[in-house]
């Protein structure tokens, strides 16, 4: 049986995909970029003036993404790899990076959808070297006084309710 | 399946409220909202049909503030719990790190406590985790209601694993809030 891993983000790769998605936005004509995890969860965001609620948007792109690729195997399709969705004035495109990393990138009508996809695949190529290379540097566990400290922010959050 | 994000000091983990249908997934998490500190909150998200019944999933996250200097979150998840929709609920229980089972205690509802039981283990294995690395809560529901089992009887039908057992009214809020607290503590203690 697989065990169960968490997704680790170091420093050095988080800044690796700040300084690429940051790129992309710039090259692609895109108004915000994030990249989340499969399960929903932001990894890191880049935008311009552009700020959706992360949160919310995450969940409900990794969710659509999942669904998506669930189409596929009932339609006898390896994989679909790509989610997109046309506006009227705001596109989303959600990509696959890897089994635990999805890109979302939203872009505006003015902006081709075939520059943002060129832009996207060459992007998605540098991130998986950067999630799936070697992890060389040593990530510390969450110990029991992370536990015994978590424990006691709960008691404080859920003391009123 | 926890998000470690060291580099922006945040971890993020992921609990799921699995149960038959109407036994009291989206009430618990609607519960929730109304009562945390907005400020630990974020928006509720609900993917329901018209009648108001979950199609896909209801989302709420919830802030717990920096714990040694990790912003730590809880992203809170329920099912759909009607049968047909189990296509969906296998695609929201990937990642999760934490499951409280809500139980529906009135006897009526036997067969499909039992039926969203086993579909649940079905469920979680399939997706092939360590199951040993989940946290695991059965929330026995509606104990306002008359014409329920015994915690006893509920236990002995439907938690072959042993874990942790709360009882809760979650449309009054008894007991939601408990539970909650047992299933984090748990995933937190398993990440480790």
């Amino acid at each position: 049986m697989a065990r169960r891993k968490g997704l680790v983000i170091n420093d050095r790769q988080l800044d690796r995909c700040d300084a690429l998605l940051q790129k992309l936005r710039e090259v692609s004509g895109s108004s915000f970029l994030a990249l989340i995890s499969t399960s929903g969860q932001p990894i890191t965001t880049a935008s311009d003036e552009y700020h959706p609620e992360t949160l919310s948007l995450a969940s409900l792109a990794a969710s659509s993404f999942a669904a998506t690729q669930q189409l596929a195997k009932i339609l006898d399709e390896n994989e679909f790899t790509l989610l997109f969705h046309e506006g009227k004035g705001l596109n989303l495109h959600v990509s696959q990076v890897n089994d635990q990393v999805l890109l979302i990138v939203t872009f505006g009508r003015d902006t081709q959808v075939g520059k943002v996809r060129l832009y996207t695949q060459r992007a998605i190529e540098v991130l998986r070297q950067i999630f799936d290379g070697p992890d060389d540097e040593v990530t510390p566990a969450m110990d029991a006084d992370f536990e015994s400290a978590a424990g006691t922010a709960m008691d404080d959050l859920f003391k009123d309710v | 399946m926890p998000l470690i994000n060291f580099a922006a000091r945040e971890i993020n983990y992921k609990i799921v409220y699995y149960g038959c249908g109407l036994c009291g997934k989206t009430t618990n998490l609607q519960y929730i909202h109304r009562k945390i500190n907005p400020d630990a909150r974020g928006k509720l998200v609900s993917i329901a049909t018209e009648e108001e019944r979950t199609l896909y999933f209801d989302f709420l996250p919830l802030t717990l503030g920096t714990v040694k200097g990790m912003q730590t979150r809880f992203h809170l998840y329920t099912v759909p719990g009607q049968s047909y929709y189990n296509a969906s609920r296998k695609l929201v229980l990937q990642g999760v790190d934490g499951v409280i089972f809500v139980a529906d205690s009135q006897i009526t509802r036997l067969d499909e406590n039992v039926e969203s039981y086993l579909n649940l283990w079905d469920n979680l294995l399939g997706q092939g985790d360590d199951l040993s690395k989940l946290g695991f809560v059965i929330q026995m529901n509606k104990r306002d209601l008359g014409d329920v089992f015994s915690v006893e009887d509920l236990n002995e039908l439907l938690n072959h694993t042993g874990s942790p057992v709360t009882e809760s009214s979650a449309v009054i809020g008894e007991g939601v809030f408990e539970t909650l607290k047992v299933v984090c503590k748990q995933v937190i203690a398993k990440t480790g």
